[in-house]
């Protein structure tokens, strides 16, 4: 009786018994709402850890983790400068949970740009970005700047110095752009300094806004990777595949739970920083930009223009027109395929360029931006 | 691209057991930091130690409410404050636990009662960092960006001035002190303070300065002012020789349009003038040789420092020198003066080490550059000159100090540590120290002393307390001496009254509705207020008294000076204080029959009066003598004092006997009735 009612449940629900047999995976594939975004049958080669090292799927899965921690800290989080930093030390000493959430949430947004970052390095250097997946490419670096930007503004929201001040260098380097930069700074900001406007709007778009655009976007992206043909591989070979159910489904699954691992305990042994409360008549010396902005901020030492224009918007825009320079055919499936050498050479040049900026600027600067040793 | 159905390699029907086994590990994996997560809240430090006192109390009978325990926090909205404190220390309030262990241990003394928790917290008072639950995250001691660590117990007096504003907070002790320094020393006349009047020290104006001093006094002065005065105000500029020599250069020009008044001194006679010394009680504001008043210089050498001539002339009319000075201009006839004059330029003639005379006037050439050093330092700050503008105060505001962040780099390359206190205390102690180029003068402070400053400065915080909460000293203004009047408020005295209050200096010791001088420890020398006097003594009484003062009180030190009131000067002030300065309120009259007067009597033998109090020949010199105190007292206050002295007075010797009013009326009646005593005269 029991046993009836919940096989009821459940066929309503899947619609199809547990897929053990060939036909029954192939349908679970197919009407599974989840599920369907996959397809039903996988290449081989894509399954194969050391071709994508899994770093998209981190990425939606940190994607998921910070929505998940997000809407719990909304709850207690309020975004005015009187409430906001009160927020933070409820969350971190009355909350219960309350330092866990938080701390899985920062660690979880730095791992993700770092993840995003990595994964575009993946990308580039086994050539999945050329047809039919051009597009999705583009999708893909639109995706990098949202995560930036959610970082960003999720940056303000505890309202301390660090905050404060990181918002502070950030927006400046914004208004460096010629015309449009100081009115996009008017606007992010609800006026020229930094106060109740600026954490509003800074929330919203934390929140909604870049939340939305992002879960759009990621939808968009998944759906380009089936219609493109699944995940790229080298042409003109006859490719195994294998039914997604259970080989790709499980090791999805296997991902999740490593990456839910690595959040926890990043999260129990580490705590998220929290400075003074913002004090906009205390400058901190040096004040730096988030991390993954402190390479812009060195550049910018050497000349705003530079830094805050012309090597930011220069980078966006080759990556954004990648796919559609780069039309030679070859070299893609594999990584560092020796048809791309020249091309791999000039990536790795610029990203290790982007990486080694950013750690002069986060460990290599002290105050007055003069050269300190970090240890 | 054609499906290849291939048959799989590797990859069968069936996940691979290698992979099952990493997905297994990795599930328990997550278990266990599911399970961590949830060791770690309910391990937290608050829990663990409302367990503990659980287990404290299990002995002990259990109230309801401990089974409700739970994070236990006071929100006072008012201050902006969480506190959680209460959420460990959970016996803070249960006097049984006086003996028990931190941090169940109850609050030590009475302060809970005069404090309660629930209105003032416990960060208000100590500091630290209330919305935590941790011992470490309370910033018991200092803990990184928390700018308020709590406060030790020696600096623990700062945190009660932030609300209590009085110069002189009831039961603080090193607050008081650092207050009092420092209305003493000047602060506020090159630093905004926060409850300070702008110019707390009246520093004479330097106008004729070369009428009155020799250069040799001034070199000497400039270099070490306490080498002349001991507990002079004035700090020590650290001036180097070039400096000195300018500024004295500058100072000696002629400044003003004084002149000194000529006497013939072949006929001074040092004798009267120092019976007159004595008469006129001068050193009821002067000291001499280490004993005295301190509501004016010590006169020990000046001698040595001011001309016979300038002495002379000042005591004749010190308002013309000094139009603020607190000094009354004694009714002195020319003689009387220049015996004076003369004594105290003999008797008190000796010039101190360092301030011997030289010949040498300053080069006049050096003027110009002693003028800009006078600017520099800001010694218009506190001393006005004829033609020198009074420019902004020289220092910054003080307002903050208390929360002041500092830049560790200079201090640590001189080896100073970077707290704050410690900054304060040696800035406070020697400017140089901390900053080779500082203006301010090192005042000389003892350790003590500069440790009771500290505590006073840290007591300005960045964010006063409201105003429901904090507690203020009645409001006071310096008597409007030498300057023009406004009939302004407060009290202002007018016409021909006003013109004796300020010719014999009353407001420089009495106070009349707020008005009036304040010593550095915020209250006036004299005890006696003039708002209600004319309800209190008798006009015949005011009238004599005025004319020729005498000690009511025979212990109190500081007794009214001399004045040498003219007669029909005394009839005026006596006429209008007993007919302006009246309350109506304690104005009455007592029977005087003489079942009542025995009644009074008992009670006054009962109360054991005169164990203060003299009558006929005994008693104690605690309180005024009574005999015959009914010329003097008006019986009307007479019942009023004894109902309530301490609202009379604050803090007053006369205890509160809870008496009736028709027992304070015969007891009137009785001590007003007492004889004078026939050997002292009429006057008593």
């Amino acid at each position: 009786m029991i046993n009836d009612i919940a096989r009821r449940l459940w066929l309503s629900v899947f619609r199809v018994g547990w897929p053990r047999t060939r036909q029954t995976r192939v349908e679970a594939m197919l009407s599974s709402f989840v599920l369907h975004v996959h397809p039903t049958w996988v290449r081989v080669h894509a399954l194969r850890p050391t071709y994508t090292l899994g770093l998209g799927l981190v990425s939606f899965y940190l994607f998921l983790v910070l929505t998940v921690t997000g809407l719990a800290l909304m709850l207690y989080y309020v975004p005015h400068p009187d409430a906001a930093y009160r927020s933070m030390k409820d969350l971190e000493y009355a909350v219960t949970f309350g330092m866990f959430l938080r701390n899985a949430h920062r660690w979880a947004a730095h791992g993700m740009v770092a993840v995003v970052f990595l994964h575009m390095c993946r990308v580039f250097l086994t050539g999945a970005y050329k047809a039919p997946r051009e597009f999705n490419w583009v999708v893909g670096v639109l995706l990098l700047l949202l995560t930036l930007a959610l970082s960003f503004t999720g940056y303000l929201l505890p309202w301390d110095q660090l905050a404060y001040w990181a918002i502070t260098v950030g927006t400046a380097i914004v208004a460096y752009f010629p015309v449009l930069g100081p009115q996009v700074r008017y606007l992010l900001l609800g006026g020229h300094e930094i106060g109740a406007a600026a954490l509003l709007r800074f929330y919203v778009l934390h929140c909604l806004v870049l939340p939305l655009a992002m879960a759009f976007l990621v939808a968009l992206h998944f759906w380009r990777v089936r219609k493109d043909g699944g995940l790229s591989a080298p042409p003109g070979r006859l490719h195994r595949r294998v039914l997604a159910w259970p080989h790709l489904v499980f090791r999805e699954l296997l991902v999740l739970v490593l990456v839910l691992v690595v959040i926890h305990a990043a999260a129990l042994l580490f705590d998220a920083p929290l400075e003074e409360i913002a004090d906009a008549t205390r400058t901190p010396n040096p004040a730096k930009a988030p991390w993954y902005f402190l390479g812009l901020q060195e550049l910018v030492r050497y000349g705003a223009i530079f830094g805050g224009v012309v090597v930011p918007t220069g980078l966006v825009l080759a990556l954004l027109l990648l796919p559609y320079l780069d039309t030679h055919p070859r070299g893609v499936g594999v990584w560092f395929a020796p048809e791309r050498r020249t091309a791999n050479a000039v990536f790795v040049a610029i990203a290790l360029a982007v990486v080694a900026v950013t750690i002069v600027g986060t460990f290599f600067r002290g105050p007055n931006w003069a050269w300190v040793w970090p240890w | 691209m054609g499906v290849a159905v291939v048959k799989p390699q590797g990859l069968g029907r069936r996940v691979s057991p290698g992979l099952l086994l990493v997905f297994g590990l990795l599930s328990v994996a997550l278990v266990a930091t599911v399970v961590w997560a949830v060791w770690k809240e309910a391990r937290a430090e608050w829990r663990v130690w409302q367990g503990r006192y659980a287990a404290l109390e299990a002995g002990a009978p259990v109230t309801a409410e401990d089974g409700a325990r739970g994070l236990q926090q006071i929100w006072l909205p008012d201050l902006d404050r969480v506190d959680r404190c209460t959420s460990c220390h959970l016996g803070i309030a249960e006097p049984e636990r006086a003996g028990a262990p931190q941090p169940f241990r109850a609050h030590p003394g009475r302060w809970l009662e005069i404090h309660r928790p629930d209105r003032y917290g416990c960060t208000a008072c100590h500091g630290g960092q209330g919305e935590a639950t941790s011992y470490r995250g309370a910033a018991h001691g200092p803990i990184p960006y928390w700018p308020e660590p709590m406060a030790s117990r020696e600096l623990m007096e700062a945190r009660c001035g932030t609300c209590h504003r009085e110069r002189r907070p009831k039961g603080t002790d090193w607050l008081a002190r650092g207050r009092a320094l420092m209305a003493d020393r000047n602060c506020t006349a090159c630093h905004e303070v926060p409850g300070h009047d702008a110019a707390e020290v009246r520093a004479p104006r330097l106008d004729g300065l070369a009428l009155k001093v020799p250069p040799s006094w001034l070199r000497g002065w400039l270099k070490k002012p306490n080498g002349y005065l001991p507990k002079s105000r004035m700090g020590d500029f650290r001036l180097s020789e070039r400096d000195v020599e300018a500024l004295a250069a500058f100072l000696l020009q002629p400044h003003g349009k004084l002149a000194l008044d000529r006497t013939d001194w072949s006929k001074a006679d040092t004798e009267k003038g120092g019976e007159l010394f004595r008469a006129s009680r001068c050193v009821t504001c002067h000291e001499v040789n280490g004993r005295g008043g301190t509501l004016a210089p010590a006169l020990t050498h000046v001698g040595a420092k001011a001309s016979r001539d300038w002495l002379y002339s000042w005591i004749r009319d010190p308002h013309r020198f000094q139009p603020k000075t607190l000094m009354p201009r004694f009714q002195f006839r020319d003689d009387e003066a220049r015996d004076l004059a003369a004594y105290l330029s003999s008797e008190y003639g000796e010039a101190p080490e360092g301030f011997q005379a030289s010949d040498a006037a300053p080069s006049p050439a050096l003027a110009e550059e002693g003028r800009g050093i006078y600017e520099k330092r800001g010694c218009y700050s506190c001393h006005e000159l004829e033609g020198f503008p009074a420019l902004a105060r020289i220092g910054p505001k003080l307002a903050a100090i208390g929360d002041r962040v500092l830049e560790p780099a200079p201090l640590v390359a001189r080896g100073i540590r970077t707290t704050l206190p410690n900054w304060l205390f040696t800035k406070v102690s020697g400017p140089e120290r901390v900053l080779d180029a500082a203006r301010m003068p090192t005042f000389g402070f003892a350790e003590d002393e500069a440790a009771a400053v500290t505590v006073a400065l840290l007591s300005l915080r960045a964010r006063e307390a409201p105003p429901a909460r904090t507690t203020r000293d009645p409001v006071r203004v310096p008597p409007a001496y030498g300057s023009p009047t406004s009939g302004g408020k407060p009290y202002e005295p007018q016409g021909e009254f006003g013109a004796l209050v300020r010719r014999y200096r009353c407001l420089s010791c009495h106070t009349i509705g707020g008005s009036g001088h304040v010593t550095a420890t915020g209250a006036p020398l004299s005890t006696v207020r003039l708002d209600r006097i004319g309800s209190q003594l008798t006009r015949e009484h005011l009238e004599r008294y005025i004319a020729k003062p005498y000690g009511v009180r025979v212990a109190l030190p500081e007794r009214m000076p001399h004045l040498n009131v003219a007669p029909e000067e005394a009839r005026t002030l006596a006429a209008y204080l007993s007919t302006v300065m009246v309350d109506d309120a304690i104005e009455g009259t007592v029977p005087v029959d003489a079942v009542t007067v025995a009644r009074g009597k008992q009670l006054f033998d009962r109360h054991g009066c005169v164990g203060c109090h003299i009558v006929g020949d005994k008693g104690g010199y605690v309180g005024p003598d009574l005999n015959g105190c009914g010329a003097r007292l008006k019986p009307g206050w007479a019942v009023a004092w004894l109902l309530e002295p301490e609202r009379w007075k604050p803090g007053t010797l006369e205890p509160d006997h809870g008496l009736t009013r028709p027992e304070a009326e015969a007891l009137t009646a009785y001590v007003l009735s007492l004889p004078a005593r026939k050997a002292k005269g009429a006057g008593r």
